[in-house]
């Protein structure tokens, strides 16, 4: 079988595109794979399937969208909100309608005029302040005829959302990597965050928790380890709560192998969001296929992590304290984190193997491409069967066979 | 209990699921359950045949029969476990094979093209659903458990099941290989016949019949072997308890078998069993040097190993005797506790 992959690759910088590098090798094993050069929006000529990586960037996925829009394909929600993207294909292109179609579409009159106080710059950007209440992913569901998705959380989102069609659940896979040497960055423990570093990554709350535990705990440290967002007083906060001296550790971008040496150094690992655009975490992946313990926001795919291996902080007016209570138990009881880098790195192997994820994806492609003729044809011979024993299409012995059909996934 | 054991029937065929299923009848109304056995005929193809078929067990009524409920079924094979009960139990003898490890094989059915690879896909979803809803999971052997756990995430409880009935015993250690089964390519009769080529004092019996056995005595005479490969045909009961009884050995090789009752009755005849490296459920109750003989899938290996009984009568005898005890220990009693358990 042969198919047309859309996706952002390096050196474009971005969680999809590392994604697909790690994944294209196992599927080039399987599948004859043609990718689709940046920017190339006419369909591919000769291929059984379309496949296309869309996330919320629209820089990355911009074309990508553009694309499917002139051959509907599988399309893998690496995002469930999509607001930014569609922002990007809208307002960025300077397509004030179609933002304002795009939000009546899903927002009723309501969500036009936020739209138009949005255009008016009235209102904030809406995804940035409001992005849960309005996914804006219904084009790409539309013309998606299959979907892969890593979480339960997009799966249930994209039904509640209206879609229909097939969906696939892929865990993300987990890299291997050789040993990884660890970074020498002191704390004891030294508990990392990697990612952006900004509002919606509960730095503040994070930055909350750990001057707490480190008043008891002097030689704790934090390594912030990511860009800081535009905005985001960094400095001003670590003043305010006595941070500034060597309780922190700083790194900006780093390189893949700088990562995982700082991942390795890491006691503990910290990723919270909130609000969740339904992504999964590449960086969380890393961080477990180390066996490292992991704290995580309890939202989206987060939230989908056994106990056994993450503790998950509820997005509430306790999230401080409580993530103060986590990290202090991690800090002290060297048991409980040795049980959950057990279990981390046995979750790793059952769930996330590449080989198992590059499976997927085939028996997920295999039956999309062929699906629909499989459907036709079984319901052609079961319809046949009925009419001859008298069964007419709208009577309840119809709807009794076809409820049967849906049972075990035979039916469209 | 009101037991419906289901099993498919493809018409014309009978086999060892033939005889299971009918046997584990038996044995339940042995201890006064009301058994029946529930078949629907079976034809996989062509294209989405499949399919269709199994979905006729989808729409069998088995919750009562005649006014009175159905306490449990217990389905066996493909595709009679897509059957719907609360209290559905399955003892799984195959999956359907070509959507699984035959596939893109000599034995495979389905091409390349997009629908026959969504149709075997298909076949696999099935199971996943179909092996799910049952209350209690079993697989006759280790090689068919694995299997499933890789394919569905399910994981059964292993139970082989106890061979046919027939008078066992062991009257000679004689001077031929026998081969039960039924006759295609999977079964790699033809193995044996290449063996038999090339060890001129070795002779065979080959029992059974199928669609592969004109080409399996064509080739007997292209080997030369009239008069040392004889081809009996199906026989009776008596008469395949008087070859085990006969014999110097059992030749049982297929491709990746599921498991076989073959070597078990074998056992019990206290023959040792001739298998190779490939063969798959066998494997578990032949070990090489213990109860049987584990050679490499090709022709010499087999022969010498032919050869190296046939000289030693004595390890013959040994290895047989071995494999009694562990066929022993197979027993339908056991069986029938753990399934209604």
């Amino acid at each position: 079988m042969r198919i047309a992959y859309y996706s952002p690759l390096p050196p474009e910088r971005s969680g999809v595109a590392d994604y697909s590098a790690h994944l294209l090798p196992a599927l080039h094993e399987r599948l004859d794979v043609h990718v689709v050069r940046r920017g190339r929006t006419r369909p591919v000529r000769g291929v059984d399937l379309a496949l296309y990586h869309v996330g919320n960037n629209p820089d990355a996925h911009g074309w990508i969208v553009d694309a499917l829009r002139k051959r509907p394909g599988i399309v893998v929600m690496h995002d469930f909100v999509l607001h930014h993207l569609v922002a990007g294909l809208t307002i960025g292109r300077r397509d004030g309608h179609g933002y304002l179609d795009a939000m009546e579409r899903e927002g009723g009159v309501v969500g036009r005029l936020l739209a138009h106080g949005v255009l008016d710059k009235r209102i904030p950007p809406l995804w940035e302040s409001r992005p849960e209440e309005f996914h804006l992913a219904g084009e790409v569901l539309d013309l998606a005829t299959g979907l892969i998705v890593h979480s339960r959380h997009v799966k249930q989102r994209a039904r509640a959302a209206g879609y229909a069609g097939p969906i696939w659940r892929i865990p993300h896979p987990a890299w291997e990597h050789a040993p990884v040497e660890r970074a020498h960055v002191d704390g004891r423990p030294l508990i990392g965050s990697f990612g952006n570093v900004n509002a919606s990554k509960r730095i503040p709350q994070l930055l909350e928790a750990f001057a707490r535990l480190r008043r008891d705990r002097p030689e704790a440290r934090l390594l912030l380890v990511g860009a800081v967002s535009p905005g985001f007083d960094l400095d001003r906060r670590l003043q305010r709560l006595g941070l500034s001296g060597d309780g922190i550790a700083r790194e900006a971008y780093v390189e893949e192998a700088r990562l995982w040496s700082l991942m390795a150094a890491c006691d503990v690992c910290v990723s919270l969001r909130s609000p969740t655009m339904g992504e999964t975490s590449g960086s969380v992946i890393r961080q477990l296929s180390l066996g490292k313990p992991v704290v995580v926001s309890d939202v989206g795919w987060f939230a989908e992590l056994p106990d056994a291996v993450a503790l998950k902080v509820p997005v509430d007016a306790h999230e401080s304290e409580t993530l103060y209570a986590a990290l202090e138990l991690l800090a002290r009881d060297d048991r409980a984190r040795e049980a959950m880098s057990a279990a981390a790195l046995d979750l790793v192997r059952r769930e996330h193997e590449l080989a198992r994820a590059a499976d997927l994806y085939l028996a997920a492609l295999e039956q999309a491409a062929g699906g629909a003729d499989v459907a036709d044809s079984v319901l052609s011979d079961v319809a046949a069967a009925a009419a001859d024993v008298g069964i007419e299409p709208e009577s309840p012995e119809a709807a009794e066979l076809a409820r049967r059909l849906a049972e075990v996934e035979l039916g469209r | 209990m009101r037991i419906a054991v289901c099993a498919p029937q493809v018409p014309f065929v009978h086999g060892g699921a033939e005889i299971l299923a009918e046997t584990l009848v038996r044995e339940l109304r042995e201890r006064d359950h009301e058994a029946d056995l529930v078949t629907v005929p079976f034809k996989w193809y062509p294209g989405t045949r499949v399919l269709d078929q199994a979905f006729l067990w989808r729409l069998l009524d088995l919750t009562e029969s005649d006014g009175r409920p159905i306490d449990i079924v217990i389905a066996t094979k493909f595709p009679s476990y897509c059957v719907r009960h609360p209290d559905k139990r399955v003892w799984v003898l195959h999956q359907f094979r070509q959507a699984y490890e035959l596939d893109r094989t000599g034995l495979g059915q389905f091409g390349e093209g997009p629908p026959d690879r969504a149709l075997r896909r298909a076949v696999q979803r099935l199971d996943r659903i179909a092996l799910g809803e049952a209350k209690r999971l079993f697989a006759t052997s280790r090689n068919v458990a694995q299997r499933l756990e890789r394919s569905t995430g399910l994981a059964p409880e292993v139970m082989p099941h106890p061979p046919q009935e027939l008078p066992y015993r062991c009257d000679e250690y004689g001077d031929f290989v026998l081969s039960v089964n039924r006759l295609d390519r999977a079964k790699r009769i033809d193995l044996l016949l290449e063996a038999a080529a090339l060890d001129e004092s070795l002779r065979v019996v080959v029992t059974g019949d199928g669609p592969d056995r004109q080409r399996l005595e064509s080739l007997a005479r292209e080997r030369g072997l009239n008069g040392r490969a004889e081809f009996t045909g199906r026989v009776d009961e008596d008469e395949l308890a008087s070859l085990y009884a006969r014999c110097l050995a059992v030749f049982y090789a297929p491709v990746d078998e599921d498991f076989g009752m073959v070597p078990y009755e074998a056992f019990l005849s206290h023959k040792p069993v001739l298998t190779t490296t490939d063969a798959g459920g066998p494997l578990e109750i032949v070990e090489d040097g213990r109860t049987g003989l584990v050679t490499a899938p090709d022709a010499a290996a087999l022969a010498r190993a032919a050869g190296r009984l046939r000289d030693h009568p004595d390890e013959a005898r040994a290895l047989g005797r071995a494999g009694q005890e562990v066929a022993a220990r197979v027993t339908w009693g056991a069986c029938i506790d753990r399934l209604l358990s």
